[in-house]
Order: C-alpha cells, then sequence, then structure tokens
C-alpha cells in the first residue's frame, strides 16, 4: 500500500473544478515531484491533500485512512508537513514563536526537533527572536520547512520551495530538500522549475488543465520527445 | 491648575480607554470585526460589578473579579449568538450587527436599570501634594501643586497589571501565540493545526473580560448609566486605530494618547470651546492617520 494515494480526484475552491481524475502515488521515502505549466492545479493538489482546496469526488488515502474531505487542523494530526508557496510563516511572531506554532499539535515542543531545525538551517539559530517577515525570502523559506519538520512529518509537501528566490539560492535550495530526503523523509514536491525538479526527484508527474499527462521516473520524463518540446521549453 | 495635574487627568482617563482599547483590538485583529457594541460590555460590566457590590454584598475587589467573569460571559454569549454565525459574511455584516446589537443592549439597560446614574459605594483617599513649585510659562503652569486619590491610583495600577498580563499572555502561552498566529494569517493558522473557533472563542472571552475590568473602573471614578459605555466607544475606537489597528500595544499608547489630549483641550481651551475637546482628538487621530494610515504601531498591510 501507498503512503500517499491520490485516486480520480476532482477538486477545485467552491464549486469551481481545478483538479479532474488526478491520480497519484508516493511511496514511503521517495522524492516525487509534479511539474506543469501555470494554471495546470499543480498548488491546487497540495491544497486538496491538505484540505485547503474542497475535494468533490474521488479519494486521498494516506496511510489507508481517506482524508479527504478532512479540515486542515484535521489533516495536520495525520504526520503531513505541508509548506505553503507564500505567506509562509506568520511575519510578526519571531522565528521561535513560527516554530512553536510548528509543533502546535505537540503536547509540548520537542527541544530536539528544534535543535535539529536549527542545526540544519544555522541562519536560523542567529535570529529566533527577530520577527520572521524581517527575514529574506530564502529565511522565509527554509523556516517554514523548519516549522513543517517540527513534527516529524511522514511526508513533507512542498509548494514551490524555488519560488521568489534569487537565482543563486535556488540550487542551495534544492541540496537542501535533497538532503531532508536523504534523511529518511518523504517529499512531495510541486515545482515551476521543472528541469531541476525532475533532475533531482525520484519520480514525476506532468499536469496540464488540472488532468494527468505524463508520469514516469524523473529521468525518463527528462528525456522524453514529447514531454521536452511540450513542457520543458525543447 | 497646572499642566502636571491634567496629564495625571489624562493618563487616568487613559488607563481605562487603554484597557478597552487592547480588547477592542484584539477582536478588530484577530476575529476581523470592529465591534461597536463593545461599549455595551463596559456598561453591562459596571452593572455586574454594582449589582456584586451592593446587592449580594459582597467586598469590591471580589466584585470587580465577578464583573471581569462577567464581561467575559457576557461577551462569549453575544458572540456565539451574533457573530459566529455570520463570520464567513466578512467585516461589513459584522460591524452593521454589532451597531444594532449595540442599540438593542443600550436600550435593554436602560428599561432595566432605569435612566439615573448609579454610584459605587466606595472610600477614597486624596493625596495632595501641595510643595511642589509653579513654574509658569505665560498664562500655562508647567508644574504646580497636584492630588492623586486612592481611586486613581487603582485605575493606573490595575491598567499596568493589564499591560503585563497581556504581554505575558501574547508572548509566553501557546493560546496567546495562537491568537497573534491567527492575527497574522487564518489560513496558515489553520494548516498548522490551530483551531481557529477555540481561538476566537478565547478572544471573546478575553475582551469581555478585559471591557468588564474597564466599565468598572470607569464606574468606580464616576457613576454607572446605560450609556456609561457608549459614551466611551468612540474614544476606545480612536486609541485602537491610532495606536495601530489590531495591535494590542498600539492600543496602549493611542489610549494614554487620547486621554491626555483629551484632558489638555478641556482645561486648557477657552471655556465656550471645551465642548471641542474630543474634537481635538479625532484631528489627532484624522492627522496621524493621514501620515501614517496603519497607526502609530500598525504593520503594513500585507499582501495576500
Amino acid at each position: 500500500m501507498s503512503l500517499l494515494d491520490i485516486d480520480d480526484l476532482d477538486a477545485g475552491y467552491g464549486d469551481i473544478k481545478v483538479l479532474s481524475g488526478i491520480h497519484l502515488h508516493v511511496e514511503d521515502g521517495e522524492y516525487v515531484t509534479v511539474v506543469g505549466p501555470n494554471g495546470a492545479g499543480k498548488s491546487t493538489v497540495m491544497k486538496a491533500i491538505v484540505g485547503i482546496a474542497s475535494c468533490l469526488s474521488g479519494t486521498v488515502t494516506f496511510r489507508g485512512t481517506d482524508i479527504a474531505g478532512m479540515a486542515p487542523e484535521e489533516i495536520v494530526h495525520e504526520g503531513i508537513g505541508y509548506v505553503p508557496q507564500s505567506n509562509n510563516v506568520f511575519p510578526t511572531l519571531t522565528v521561535e514563536e513560527n516554530l512553536r506554532i510548528g509543533a502546535y499539535v505537540l503536547e509540548t515542543v520537542p527541544e530536539e526537533r528544534k535543535q535539529a531545525v536549527y542545526d540544519r538551517f544555522p541562519v536560523l539559530a542567529d535570529r529566533t527572536d527577530e520577527k520572521a517577515g524581517s527575514l529574506s525570502g530564502g529565511q522565509q523559506q527554509m523556516l517554514a520547512m523548519g516549522c513543517a519538520l517540527m513534527l516529524d512529518p511522514d511526508v513533507l509537501l512542498l509548494d514551490e520551495p524555488s519560488a521568489g528566490l534569487a537565482p543563486d539560492l535556488v540550487g542551495d535550495m534544492f541540496d537542501r530538500i535533497d538532503t531532508i530526503n536523504d534523511a529518511g523523509t518523504t517529499v512531495l514536491m510541486v515545482e515551476q522549475n521543472a528541469k531541476e525538479a525532475l533532475r533531482r526527484c525520484d519520480r514525476g508527474y506532468v499536469l496540464a488543465n488540472g488532468e494527468n499527462r505524463y508520469e514516469d521516473d524523473g529521468d525518463a520524463l527528462l528525456n522524453d520527445e514529447e514531454v521536452r518540446q511540450q513542457f520543458l521549453g525543447g | 491648575m497646572g499642566l502636571l495635574q491634567n496629564i495625571i487627568f489624562g493618563v487616568i482617563t487613559g488607563s481605562y480607554i487603554a484597557i478597552a482599547a487592547i480588547g477592542f483590538n484584539l477582536i478588530y485583529g484577530i476575529v476581523n470585526m470592529i465591534n461597536f457594541a463593545y461599549g455595551e460590555y463596559l456598561t453591562l460590566g459596571a452593572f455586574i460589578g454594582l449589582f456584586a457590590a451592593t446587592a449580594l454584598p459582597i467586598p469590591l475587589p471580589v466584585a470587580v473579579l465577578v464583573a471581569m467573569a462577567g464581561g467575559g460571559l457576557v461577551s462569549i454569549v453575544l458572540a456565539r449568538a451574533f457573530f459566529t454565525p455570520i463570520n464567513q459574511t466578512g467585516p461589513v455584516p459584522l460591524l452593521l450587527t454589532s451597531i444594532g446589537l449595540g442599540i438593542a443592549l443600550r436600550n435593554a439597560i436602560r428599561l432595566v436599570a432605569g435612566r439615573e446614574a448609579r454610584y459605587y459605594d466606595t472610600e477614597t483617599t486624596t493625596f495632595r501634594f501641595d510643595a511642589v513649585p509653579d513654574l509658569s510659562v505665560g498664562s500655562v503652569d508647567l508644574l504646580g501643586g497636584f492630588f492623586v486619590t486612592s481611586k486613581q491610583l487603582i485605575v493606573v495600577a490595575s491598567a499596568v497589571a493589564v499591560f503585563v498580563a497581556i504581554y505575558g499572555l501574547l508572548t509566553r502561552t501557546d493560546v496567546g501565540i495562537a491568537m497573534r498566529a491567527m492575527g497574522d494569517d487564518e489560513s496558515l493558522a489553520r494548516v498548522r493545526g490551530i483551531d481557529t473557533q477555540l481561538i476566537r472563542d478565547s478572544v471573546w472571552v478575553l475582551a469581555g473580560i478585559l471591557a468588564g475590568l474597564s466599565g468598572v473602573l470607569l464606574a468606580i471614578q464616576t457613576n454607572v448609566s446605560a450609556t456609561t459605555g457608549f459614551s466611551q466607544i468612540l474614544q476606545i475606537l480612536s486609541a485602537a486605530i491610532l495606536g495601530g489597528a489590531g495591535s494590542p500595544y498600539g492600543a496602549i499608547v493611542g489610549a494614554y494618547l487620547i486621554g491626555i489630549v483629551l484632558a489638555l483641550s478641556t482645561a486648557f481651551l477657552p471655556s465656550g470651546m471645551s465642548g471641542l475637546s474630543s474634537a481635538i482628538a479625532f484631528g489627532i487621530l484624522i492627522l496621524v492617520l493621514l501620515v501614517k494610515p496603519s497607526g502609530i504601531a500598525g504593520a503594513e498591510v500585507r499582501e495576500a
């Protein structure tokens, strides 16, 4: 059984359907990416999994439980860590307070995990009492990942982690994601930067107009003539 | 009376406005509504305290706690009945509902309690400091002898205690940090597992407790009638907006500014113009907002 299994999912916002008949599965320990043009519905896949977008039909099965239709504040208990694309930290809270809210659903703040986040992102350790809103875009992205890692999630959902980063920081961000995956955390990532994402991942999905188009190993998709022509700019 | 005495009056007025303005701004920042019925919560708190102190009767400090608890209860019951059901409709329906609720509450209180003002039975000690020398500049005496009463000291001490408690709550406790998180971004708060309805309810209770305390302190200083809270709502609203919409700390700064400006304009304007003192307070509000629309301590509005 897959860790995460999306079957024939229609999802959207209110009555507006964005995704139709989406299939997607993620196995334990895998690094899976979803790419596709603007408006393909990539982010909506993420939002449907965590309960922000509404699931109209189909199932989202996580560890054997159908979580489609559950509220975001319930799904967070299931072991899914989500890093939204933008506005993913609380700007008037300090770095430390953001991490504390990251562990909000736990009884106590797990100090060793917080230390692990600071070890992973030392720049945050130097700024524990600064407001998250005063951090740079890259630092905010690290903090947002740190918040999600506070729950030691079974799967980490990353929505466009390279968006808004200075070009020279993008490679560094992908390196960090590799490290997180190498340490055993399953990763499902949506990315605009399709070539780099497919190069890094185990498997990839190409979405267009809210539907599945291609699905294969990352390298295979990179080398597929049709995918290159249509989605990777030749 | 010298300038010093009038500044002291302003600080006292600012103190009970500040307590209420913190509550008002917590609702504004976290529940995202302007609650125009909030003045009535002060009135209800003051009457509950009066009832507890005179009809039961219990000692005044206990009656103050009863008024605070009563304010919290009134606030959460009214919110659950009138505001929570239309929470998704946005700020304007919520504002209009609160205006209507305020009118209804005010008249209901008048029907039950009558029109006349009631007084708390308290004793007060006056501390005089007549030895302070005059320091006249033109017709204004900058120093001069002054007095404070024990009641006034209680008001200021209560306000300071509230500031410390609110700061501790908002920075040291999970529920307080969750309140601020929700004020920042409700959708992200849900993703992080925050039960937003629970936090909203906590804010209502907290704001009601603060209104109850502010109402009792106001009533002990002066008196309580059906319009006690309503006559303060514009000052509370101005203090809250002046300090920074949604910011509890800004509300404190705004409240003392409004309090001192009101006191000084009452004291130093020519007698025929003393009715203009609130107009001057609001003039300052307008000026500050023209220069800094988000208020003194307000954050810049975040792009959605």
